[in-house]
């Protein structure tokens, strides 16, 4: 069944990055939608013009690394207003970011930045939600993070932020499953609880990915075909939460067009598996 | 938010000044010790600023090696944090530190490289303008000329050189064809960056013609434009000015001026 380029299809779709443009303009292979980083397509000129042409045959997702929603800086209203002003262009089938932060007074730190949960952020967070629904008018989906340190002073889990976040703002989640496995194996990450403290009717997308290992820390690099692992967890995810899109995310070492397409074919086929 | 602050200033000190991470953070990880997490954060801190660098300088790093130019970019990320959640915009600040790096000092042209790489990459980016074509001048009466305004294409950029730096990346940028001889003793010149079919392209300005052009930026009119220009350069050439402008996209609009 086609899905019409507005909805976002339950089917796997892939993350499109620079050196897969012109392959999937001119083969238009099947695929059910792709996810782009929504800051290089900022402004106008090349960047812009191709995305539009691949909105003209797939629906688009954009994904945010630089909102930085849980910055104790002021919310960065030009990057805020560059991101509604692609969101009108590109009419996306969804908009996320991550449970992050990226500046301090004085400077910004180009990384996705672990915090700790504390009510006083929750309260920071769900308002910056807030204010950026209320800009581009529309729902945001927030991500959870992969992280390599975890903070003495948190008063709950990234689970109990996130369900809490959703209920306050209104926002979606997209549960990044490889995120989930880096978290439990590094910092004991309880990936049950997690599991079960997400409210189903929240999660809107799921991200699938490879790690690498840095001296026995799992870094989330994005340049591996998905473990086994986690294809193991996203199945069980998907038993207790549901099927949604799944995204194959992959940044570095980016392989040819192929090799990614079928790690999106065997998240479908998960799905189908799901749905019977 | 006051703890907030705290404590997200003073984990952005330990990433980007180096300065020794709190106790605060936990340290119960099984497979690894705090000191590997910090500095997971720190490489990636570098490493997202060096590629972004990279991204941004390609003739720069094609000229001077991948390893100078890592070392190069290291040493620049060490003075220069990123003030933008885009990484797009990092890296303005790139030419001038080239043009003080003291193991740089003998390739003479490489700051001024850097500042016309800089502006290509600034175009690249800069939002799209309207369409123009010389026949759209024919809704003015001849007697409004003289009072009219230009509007440029944001991508378009002037960079002057005692070098041949147009050639230079001419000969260097990623999709350059051709590879040919640059006699770095040829004399200065004047690179026009400008943006025409969503592609960056760098040309080569004449004094007029740059005068000229540098007029109606600051949104001279046409005629005070002309006029002081043909007082400096009595060989300029308005209409084929005009008609090389227009080719390449740099004129996208007129209006009447106050």
């Amino acid at each position: 069944m086609p899905a019409s380029k507005y909805t976002f299809p339950c089917v796997a779709g892939i993350g499109l990055r620079a050196p897969h443009y012109r392959e999937v303009l001119e083969t238009l292979p099947e695929l059910g939608w792709v996810e782009v980083h929504s800051e290089n397509f900022f402004g106008g000129g090349a960047p812009l013009h191709t995305l539009r042409k691949v909105r003209e045959h797939y629906p688009v997702s954009l994904h945010g690394v630089g909102m930085g929603l849980a910055s104790a800086t002021p919310l960065d209203e030009k990057h805020l207003s560059d991101l509604s002003q692609l969101c009108n262009d590109i009419q996306p089938v969804a908009v996320s970011e991550h449970l992050c932060w990226n500046a301090a007074t004085g400077f910004v730190i180009n990384d996705l930045l672990p915090f700790p949960y504390t009510r006083e952020a929750l309260d920071h967070v769900t308002r910056r939600v807030t204010q950026v629904q209320e800009k581009l008018k529309r729902q945001l989906l927030v991500e959870n993070l992969s992280s390599y340190i975890s903070f003495s002073q948190s008063e709950m889990t990234e689970g109990d932020f996130l369900a809490e976040l959703t209920q306050r703002s209104g926002c979606g989640i997209l549960f990044d499953v490889e995120n989930l496995y880096v978290n439990v194996r590094n910092l004991g990450v309880d990936a049950e609880a997690f599991i079960k403290t997400i409210p189903a009717d929240a999660v809107k997308e799921y991200h699938l990915a490879g790690f690498s290992e840095r001296d026995g820390c799992l870094v989330d690099t994005h340049n591996h075909p998905v473990y086994n692992e986690v294809w193991d967890l996203y199945e069980h995810v998907l038993k207790h939460l549901g099927p949604r899109p799944t995204l194959i995310e992959w940044d570095t070492d980016i392989p040819a067009l192929p090799e990614l397409l079928n790690e999106a074919a065997k998240a479908q086929l998960i799905i189908e598996q799901c749905h019977d | 938010m006051t703890e907030l602050i705290d404590q997200l200033s003073h984990f952005a000190q330990t990433i980007v000044q180096g300065k020794e991470p709190k106790t605060q953070i936990t340290n119960c990880y099984a497979n690894y010790s705090q000191n590997t997490a910090i500095e997971v954060y720190r490489n990636n801190y570098r490493g997202n600023l060096h590629d972004a660098l990279a991204g941004a300088y390609p003739v720069i790093k094609l000229l001077v090696g991948d390893d100078f130019f890592r070392m190069l970019a290291l040493k620049f990320i060490e003075h220069n944090p990123s003030r933008s959640a885009n990484l797009h915009h990092y890296g303005a600040e790139l030419p001038d530190f080239v043009a003080s790096f003291e193991p740089a000092q003998a390739l003479a042209y490489l700051s001024d490289t850097a500042t016309l790489e800089w502006a290509c990459h600034c175009a690249y980016f800069a939002n799209d303008a309207p369409l123009f074509n010389l026949a759209q001048l024919a809704q003015f009466a001849p007697d409004q000329h003289p009072y009219l305004v230009f509007d440029l294409h944001p991508a378009t950029r002037i960079v002057r050189s005692l070098y041949p730096i147009s050639a230079i990346w001419l000969a260097h940028h990623p999709d350059a064809e051709v590879d040919f001889q640059i006699d770095l003793n040829s004399g200065s010149c004047i690179a026009l960056v400008c943006r025409r079919f969503n592609k960056v392209e760098v040309i080569n300005l004449s004094e007029p013609e740059a005068y000229w052009l540098h007029q109606i930026l600051t949104e001279t009119p046409l005629g005070g434009s002309t006029m002081t220009t043909l007082e400096h350069y009595p060989d300029f050439n308005l209409q084929t000015t005009l008609v090389k402008l227009v080719e390449m996209n740099v004129i996208t609009g007129v209006k009447l001026g106050a």
